[in-house]
């Protein structure tokens, strides 16, 4: 354990610093979502992915790619040669597109002349966080800052909790003082169906408060939520095992199938409002993103 | 039933029954508000505190001993129990930090676990699981297995009675002939020098009776201002843990006394003779001057951020365990508290919902976070 964090830190630090990404990444991929709606190039006003939903099944596996991206070194060709098997599968590619570009004109709707970093978008840092490298996390931060800065990005729209998260603890740590928002917390009347249990992220749900604007958005769009306040209160409701991955690929799915278990004993389907959560939860059960049932 | 089944039931049913019992009694919460200011209180100014609940605990009559450390704590105990004692022990967590029973048995004395759990963990040869329920992770099959070994008419198809029956059948045995009973605290009133316990089974209240010597060994962040302050914690503590009202809290006030004669109060009477309170530090002091970690010191100790904590649902006492008797989330931080171990933090995932069911409201994501960051600057 002690060995894998000192080895993510080093990997992690030195690919963010050197390029704003945690790991060599194909960017065409990252960006296809925005490539097919003409989302503008940067602006005042800028959605932010931080790669999540693109790369969610990437992070899950960090444990797994660790020792090959050490390996990597320094050399920008390797990272090249890198970024082409580290990359999700074509379907989660799809999935992602269709997510984001959702949520896109979701938010276009009350919010006009959003523009997107595209190739440029750098990573927020969220892992140097949940892991606790703090010193690492708020040299990073100032870096990002000032890119953010240097583009000219006066507002920043969040499209997950953990990027959400990340910018609130800069903002705390570092002074980051360009303002975000997560997009469930600006769109206005959207229309959904289905009938599910919530899985909540426990960043929305302890961390930043959003526990019942995420479940009221789905309401409000039509969502029918079964709860059982064993399962999915705000106390008990807990995590899919996605930050212990990076660590131990065998505990989180351990979490994860326990959690999944739980949910389906309140009902089949699973709603879920974090790409991490998805990629998780996924093997156990049937999940869909609160950005694939609404619109 | 596997671990993360069992673990699954019981944190239901615990939820169910401290909501349940939070609506019956509201003014748990206004007592547990209040407390926590009390204990802040102590917390900026422990040092201060300590003094005085020691003076106090000798204006009684007892004997007050400040242990820096584990060995210090060991010595002092070892050294009132002295060798070829029969020693009756409540659950005490301090006591299993200082690795109290194993040092009085090297020094040849019987020495007897009386919690129930504690005592079905003792002739297992195991480790506390819980810090309320410490034999949580045994089935009736494995308590009966453990059991048999004192009483061979238990079987696995003994009845959950017919085993607690047996377990107290033979615990009566070693409390009649006991020199030594020693206990924890859950709180120690600085204003009078005061201990006071809250249990279900009886057996704190035969510990602190019944033999002529009662050591209670706690630490020193058990403190409160007054024994108003004291009752409160049990009552909270019992109600957060899930069983309220709890069926005994005890108080001990230095060695039994009477003032039936002209009023005047003299020790002994009926009970112990002697009453020895060792206020344990290990860390605490320190934990207490560091503003990332001193919130930590409010922990009440009622175990319910356990059940709210994914890796403890997965790990059970593979997490800390068996480094500390301190687990789950409060575990994390006492175990970097007591012992210096800022690894088991890594497995934190940050799910939050271990401050969202703490009755003392403490961060414990951001004090673990912080334990987290120390690790990593050894890496």
């Amino acid at each position: 354990m002690k060995k894998q964090e000192g080895l993510i830190r080093s990997v992690l630090y030195k690919n963010l610093m050197e390029d704003y990404t945690p790991f060599p990444l194909d960017k065409k991929l990252a960006v296809k979502w925005a490539a097919g709606l003409n989302v503008p190039r940067g602006g005042r006003v800028i959605i932010y992915t931080s790669y999540m939903y693109q790369m969610a099944s990437v992070f899950k596996s960090y444990e797994k790619y660790v020792p090959t991206l050490g390996s990597l070194g320094k050399s920008r060709i390797l990272a090249s040669i890198g970024s082409r098997f580290i990359k999700p599968s074509d379907e989660d590619v799809e999935r992602s597109v269709k997510i984001l570009q959702n949520i896109y004109r979701m938010v276009s709707r009350v919010k006009a002349d959003v523009g997107y970093l595209y190739e440029e978008e750098p990573y927020s840092g969220s892992l140097l966080y949940e892991l606790g490298f703090l010193d690492e996390f708020k040299e990073y931060g100032r870096k990002v800052l000032q890119f953010f800065r240097e583009k000219g990005v006066e507002e920043i729209i969040t499209v997950d909790p953990h990027t959400t998260n990340t910018l609130a603890n800069l903002k705390k740590y570092i002074n980051f003082d360009i303002p975000f928002r997560n997009y469930i917390s600006m769109i206005g009347t959207v229309k959904g169906s289905g009938k599910f249990v919530m899985h909540d992220s426990c960043l929305y749900s302890r961390f930043l408060d959003m526990y019942d604007t995420v479940r009221d958005k789905a309401k409000s769009a039509g969502i029918e939520l079964i709860e059982d306040p064993t399962v999915t209160g705000k106390g008990v409701g807990f995590c899919c095992g996605g930050p212990v991955g990076p660590l131990n690929d065998e505990l989180s799915n351990n979490i994860a199938r326990a959690r999944a278990a739980a949910l389906k004993s309140v009902y089949e389907n699973v709603l879920v409002a974090c790409p991490l959560c998805y990629v998780n939860l996924e093997p156990y059960c049937n999940v869909r993103d609160l950005a694939e049932v609404i619109e | 039933m596997n671990w993360v089944e069992l673990i699954s039931m019981v944190s239901a049913g615990n939820y169910n029954e401290v909501e349940s019992i939070l609506r019956e009694y509201p003014y748990i919460v206004e007592l547990a508000d209040h407390l926590r200011e009390q204990k802040m209180k102590v917390i900026e100014n422990l040092g201060t505190y300590v003094d005085i609940t020691m003076r106090n605990v000798e204006k009684l009559g007892g004997h007050a001993y400040l242990a820096k450390n584990k060995d210090d704590a060991r010595k002092i105990a070892g050294e009132i129990v002295g060798e070829n004692k029969t020693v009756v022990f409540s659950k005490t967590n301090a006591a299993y930090e200082v690795g109290l029973r194993e040092y009085l048995e090297s020094r040849h004395n019987e020495v007897w676990e009386t919690d129930l759990g504690e005592y079905l963990v003792q002739i297992s040869k195991g480790w506390p699981t819980h810090i309320v329920a410490p034999a949580l992770d045994m089935t009736r099959e494995d308590a009966a297995k453990a059991v048999r070994k004192i009483d061979p008419s238990i079987n696995e198809n003994s009845k959950v009675e017919d085993i607690v029956a047996a377990v107290r059948k033979f615990l009566m045995t070693k409390y009649v002939k006991a020199d030594v009973g020693i206990t924890g605290a859950n709180a120690v009133a600085a204003d009078s020098g005061a201990i006071a316990l809250v249990e279900n089974e009886g057996n704190i209240r035969i510990d602190t009776v019944m033999p002529q010597v009662h050591i209670s060994i706690t630490g020193i962040d058990k403190i409160v201002p007054t024994l108003r302050d004291a009752m409160d914690e049990v009552m909270v503590q019992a109600a957060y843990a899930g069983i309220y009202p709890p069926t005994y809290i005890n108080v001990t006030a230095g060695p039994s006394s009477t003032a039936d004669i002209e009023l005047k109060r003299v020790s002994p009477a009926t009970g112990p003779k002697d009453f020895h309170l060792i206020l344990l530090d290990d860390g605490r002091m320190d934990a207490s001057q560091n503003p990332d970690l001193k919130e930590a010191l409010l922990c009440i100790k009622c175990g319910r951020c356990y059940f709210s904590c994914p890796i403890y649902r997965i790990l059970g006492k593979d997490w800390v365990s068996t480094k500390s008797p301190y687990n789950g989330p409060t575990g994390v931080m006492w175990n970097y508290i007591t012992n210096k171990d800022p690894w088991p933090a890594s497995y934190c995932v940050h799910s939050g919902g271990c401050k969202e069911v703490c009755p003392m409201k403490i961060n414990i994501p951001e004090v673990i976070k912080y334990i987290k960051y120390m690790g990593s600057k050894n890496l």
